[in-house]
């Protein structure tokens, strides 16, 4: 007698599960932490990718690289997002972070192919995660003092700077860096560094502009007739269209009488002079709105010897806010000197083939501009993304005033105390631990695979070195050799390790608990295409 | 171990699985293997330019798929048009365009040096040395290069006309113009010395205008200190030279104002139709008193009028332009001193500017007229106007004015200089190759490298101008280190002296400066990849 068969998915869901099932998706994650682990440390090289719109990225950052990679393997996903995690919440590390949790990963398959249930895996991790972060806690050095924690700044940044395209001026990046953090208040609000990139000229002449600049923007004719330096600028930042133009959208006259005529045209020309000549009474001599500002308007403002930008970016209007005080007008009909910005230096400059706008010595100077310089475009935009990476990092050092020494050592560590640990550990958790353990010494491995080094010698004099006590010995790579790495000052914020492994256990933990994936039909777009085979 | 990762992958059961969106469609190389293709693909662009280095250098005709010709030498205009496809080609295409804008000059140097040093870097690499060394290597040379070039500049008497066309000679010698180098060269120092701001060392380059126009020999391009616009009268009865002429700058059409917002205008009786045609005759009599009244002679309009207008405009005597486009509305307000008028209702005496002549130039047979207006109070407005037996050679030499603007531009900024000929990167090689040996660790071998890389611009120049390079160059090179003078270059045009300040020829220290440091980036960057993933439809040449 034949059973009705039982349908229960629709047809073509890809259901797996089990065994084989873990084991795959840890495969899956390792391929990911594959195409990245080259980038890792000083000696990593970098990724090109071309997308399929022909757009070319050449990037060292681990974020970037997975985003634009655009994984589609489900487990293989969590580990793009515990990159994108690592780089919202730290912004560096996001590389090392994918590489440990597929560490951790393969460290368990062995015991998930010998049946081990992944459970007793996933709560003996959890344990020795809780474990690592209180040595991590234990060896963290607390940097106290101004001067010192300057420095402390510095080298933090310049550690991150230095897998970078831009390792070889490092110091000089780092400095500036530190410099724009500082200028930023309480809350060291991101968007208050503005980035601009300018092609051409050498990464020296990249500069800090405490205060903002901005490209000039389009400009009417009349505009070269405006000053272009003044000094105690007010500026008055509007959000209003100066053009001649209809006030409504759809409105309609109906004239009857030809001397009508006349005064509507009149009437026109008068609302905009009117919007002209309060901004004129209110003292501001730099004019700058968001929406454009027409002929008409730039040919008035230039006759009185002000200078106006129309279409100015939201983002540099709002630094330019919080640098300069004052607000953003949406009508002049309350305009005066309260609500101008005021400045101390304004003037016009040719930067590359740009000519740039600048606005010094601002009242408030809580923002700041980084212009950066450059070869080629690509260039400038990896310089942009190591510098990002930098300035999280020394944001988040800023608060959090602990370090370690980077190079491995701090891996080093961790991974001895965990290993002696374990041994105090009766059952089956002692290999667990062991296994967790043995996974942070992938990143001193694959440091010295990257740099061409022979990493099971480099190891050995590690572990040798970490069992004497010192704890600090890590890889040297500019050196070649092994040495200690806080004397060496290659340092990191304690932040950005606790932060790694935390996200890189929970990562591990998640794709170890997953036993069956159930994958719908990707239905086709718009149905126009029904009978696609292989979707 | 990374070769793998891109194919298909199976899991136990053996079935196979994607980890990336449509992975089967990328083509991916890695390690070694994708260093060498970046490396092949940026010489070959630099080989294509290599040629056209030097006074000797040749030009290349590039047809666009539009059928339009461009003849140029240009390295920056080759780069540009030859429409590169290969990612890496692409940054060198970028390489030479941000010299272009940094600099202006030198756009050809800077590839072909980039070029050597990756076939520099492709042999170290072939000994099994890490590419991020060689690019640190590189990183260390360089420097030490630009700090050779910092102590045999010479400083440079920018207030000194006759140094500085010397200098603009150096620029142009390689390009079409040289037939009447040195009127070129005039023409270039004086454009930006009448609108350089020696004191805050800018030069704004949108107060240069250069015009061209078919006809003519190139020996017949002038620089006009002044403005030339390509439109005439509006009017053929109307005067065709004009003496002190108060220009009235308008931006507004001779015809009755429109309100912007939408309108109708009902007409239900004749009475109201003749009023309208009134009103309409009154406004244009109106506006023509207000210029006239204003005391202006020339009236340059931004838009146009029409033909009734014309016509009353004639009938009143007053001249005018119209349909000028707003650039040269701005340079024209900015030379004569004018103020733009929005209104004629704001027209006054103050707002006008002056002109000591304005004229129609017409040229040979044809009906071709422009209108050039000279003797402007404020010489911060000039155009250069080319003229040449055809398009491609006016284009060709606006570009090469161009480089000889940039030039003077530069010099401006940083009076600094050194000598061309090769002999700069000839001096910066051979103490870099000093240093070498005094270094210890792998960078050594970068070093060498780095010094040879620079050898190749003598090299080229001396093969681009007929000698036999290898002769030449270790000739060169034995003086330099003999007497100790680092202005010996490769003698290109034959005049009898290796001493390139005898020859003249002279680039700037910030063009140099900027060449190899761009250059050293660049290589820098393409050394650092060592993973592609292109999708595999578009075709590119590996």
């Amino acid at each position: 007698m034949m059973r009705p068969p039982i349908i229960l998915l629709k047809d073509g869901t890809e259901n797996k599960q089990g065994k084989g099932q873990i084991i795959s998706n840890i495969n899956a994650c390792q391929v990911v932490a594959d195409s990245i682990r080259t980038t890792l440390g000083p000696r990593g090289l970098d990724k090109l990718i071309v997308d399929s719109k022909g757009a070319t990225t050449i990037s060292n950052d681990g974020a970037t690289i997975l985003k634009l990679l655009d994984i589609v393997f489900p487990a293989a996903s969590t580990m793009v997002d515990i990159a994108r995690s690592q780089d919202a919440e730290v912004g560096d590390g996001t590389t090392s972070v994918v590489v440990l949790a597929a560490e951790i990963l393969k460290q368990m398959k062995p015991f998930i192919e010998d049946g081990v249930h992944p459970q007793l895996l996933i709560r003996a991790i959890g344990k020795a995660c809780e474990k690592t972060l209180k040595n991590l806690a234990d060896l963290e050095i607390k940097i106290n003092g101004e001067t010192e924690l300057r420095e402390m700044l510095v080298k933090c940044a310049a550690t991150t700077l230095s897998s970078k395209l831009v390792s070889q001026e490092r110091l000089f990046f780092a400095n500036m860096i530190v410099d724009a953090v500082n200028t930023l208040d309480a809350h060291l609000p991101l968007n208050m560094i503005g980035i601009k990139k300018v092609n051409g000229g050498n990464l020296h002449e990249s500069r800090l502009i405490k205060g903002v600049a901005f490209q000039k923007a389009f400009s009417y004719a009349g505009f070269e007739m405006q000053p272009k330096k003044y000094s105690n600028v007010k500026v008055a930042l509007l959000n209003i269209e100066l053009e001649l133009k209809a006030e409504k959208e759809n409105a309609e006259m109906r004239l009857t009488n030809v001397s009508d005529f006349q005064a509507v045209v009149d009437a026109e020309w008068n609302i905009l002079y009117d919007k002209l000549q309060k901004i004129h009474d209110s003292g501001a001599n730099v004019v700058l709105s968001k929406l454009p500002i027409g002929d008409v308007a730039t040919q008035w403002f230039a006759d009185r010897d002000m200078f106006c930008a129309g279409r100015i970016p939201q983002d540099d209007l709002d630094r330019l806010m919080s640098a300069c005080g004052g607000s953003v007008l949406t009508t002049v009909s309350q305009i005066d000197d309260s609500v101008l910005g005021k400045c101390g230096k304004f003037y016009e400059q040719q930067v590359g083939s740009e000519r740039y706008n600048f606005f010094e010595d601002c009242s408030k100077a809580q923002a700041c501009t980084l212009l950066l310089r450059g070869g080629a475009e690509q260039f400038i935009a990896e310089t942009e993304r190591s510098l990002h990476d930098a300035i999280m990092i020394v944001r988040r050092a800023k608060k959090n005033d602990s370090i370690v020494a980077g190079g491995g050592a701090i891996e080093m560590e961790l991974s001895r105390l965990i290993r002696e640990h374990s041994k105090g550990i009766e059952g089956k958790d002692q290999a667990f631990w062991m296994a967790y353990g043995q996974a942070f010494e992938i990143i001193p491995r694959q440091l010295c695979q990257n740099a061409g080094l022979d990493a099971l010698d480099v190891l050995n004099k590690l572990r040798h070195r970490h069992a004497q006590g010192e704890k600090w010995a890590g890889i040297d790579i500019h050196r070649e050799a092994v040495g200690d790495n806080l004397v060496a000052c290659v340092w990191e914020p304690s932040i950005v390790k606790r932060n790694a492994i935390t996200a890189a256990t929970e990562a591990a933990c998640l794709v170890l608990s997953i036993d069956q994936t159930v994958k719908n039909v990707r239905t086709p777009s718009g149905g126009a295409m029904p009978g696609l085979p292989g979707q | 171990m990374a070769q793998s990762s891109a194919q298909l992958l199976f899991d136990e059961s053996g079935q196979p699985f994607i980890v990336m969106r449509e992975q089967e469609n990328q083509k991916r190389i890695t390690g070694v293997e994708a260093v060498k293709s970046h490396i092949l693909a940026a010489r070959a662009v630099a080989n294509t330019l290599r040629t056209s280095l030097g006074p000797r250098g040749l030009d290349k005709m590039l047809v666009s798929p539009d059928g339009d010709v461009t003849i140029t030498n240009d390295g920056a205009t080759i780069m540009e048009k030859m429409d590169v496809q290969h990612h890496v080609a692409k940054l060198m295409v970028e390489l030479s365009k941000s010299q272009d804008h940094e600099i202006g000059d030198g756009t050809t140097g800077v590839v072909v040096l980039a070029g050597a040093l990756l076939e520099e870097a492709e042999k170290l690499i072939d000994r099994g040395i890490h590419p991020i060394k060689i690019a640190d290597g590189f990183d260390l040379a360089c420097k030490k290069a630009l700090e050779t070039l910092d102590s045999i500049s010479d400083k440079f008497p920018v207030e000194n006309r006759e140094r500085l066309v010397e200098t603009a000679q150096t620029s142009l010698g390689s390009k079409i113009v040289n037939r009447s180098l040195r009127q070129f060269a005039e023409i270039a120092v004086d454009a930006v010395l009448s609108v350089a701001d020696i004191e805050s060392k800018d030069v704004n380059f949108e107060m240069i205008k250069m015009e061209g126009k078919v006809g003519g020999r190139l020996e017949d391009t002038i620089l006009v200190k002044g403005i030339v616009i390509d439109k005439t009268m509006s009017h053929p009865q109307m005067p065709k030279e004009l003496k002190n002429a108060k220009v009235a700058i308008l931006t507004c059409p001779f015809e009755p104002p429109k309100p912007k917002t939408k309108h109708k205008l009902d007409i239900t009786s004749t009475e109201d139709f003749k009023a309208l045609r009134d009103y309409e005759r009154e406004t244009f009599e109106t506006m023509i008193r207000q210029v006239k009244e204003s005391g202006a002679t020339l009236a340059i309009c931004q838009w146009g009028f029409d033909d009734e207008a014309n016509h009353l405009l004639q009938a009143n005597d007053l001249p005018a332009v119209r349909w000028v486009g707003g650039p040269e509305i701005e340079l024209l307000a900015i030379a004569t001193n004018a103020r733009i008028v929005p209104r004629f209702s704001e027209l006054s005496k103050e707002k006008l500017g002056t002109a000591g002549l304005v004229r129609e130039i017409t040229f040979g047979a044809a009906k071709d007229r422009m209108l050039s207006i000279e003797q402007c109070p404020n010489n911060k407005a000039v155009t250069i106007f080319v003229r040449g037996g055809n398009k491609m050679i006016i284009d060709e030499a606006k570009r090469a004015l161009h480089d000889a603007l940039c030039v003077i531009r530069n010099l401006v900024r940083d009076s600094r200089i050194v000598y061309g000929g090769g002999s700069a990167e000839l001096a910066a090689a051979i103490q870099v190759a000093k240093e070498a040996d005094r270094i210890d660790g792998i960078e050594q071998y970068a070093f060498r490298a780095f010094a040879d890389a620079l050898e190749s611009i003598p090299m080229a120049l001396a093969e681009n101008s007929g000698l036999a390079p290898i002769d030449a160059l270790s000739d060169l090179k034995a003086k330099q280190i003999e007497t100790g003078k680092s202005s010996l270059g490769i003698d290109a045009v034959f005049a009898g002296t290796n001493d390139m300040k005898e020859q003249k020829v002279i680039e700037t220290l910030l063009s140099k400066r900027e060449q190899i440091s761009l250059a050293t980036q660049v290589v820098r960057m393409i050394l650092k990849i060592d993973d592609v993933r292109v999708p595999d439809d578009e075709r590119m040449g590996y």
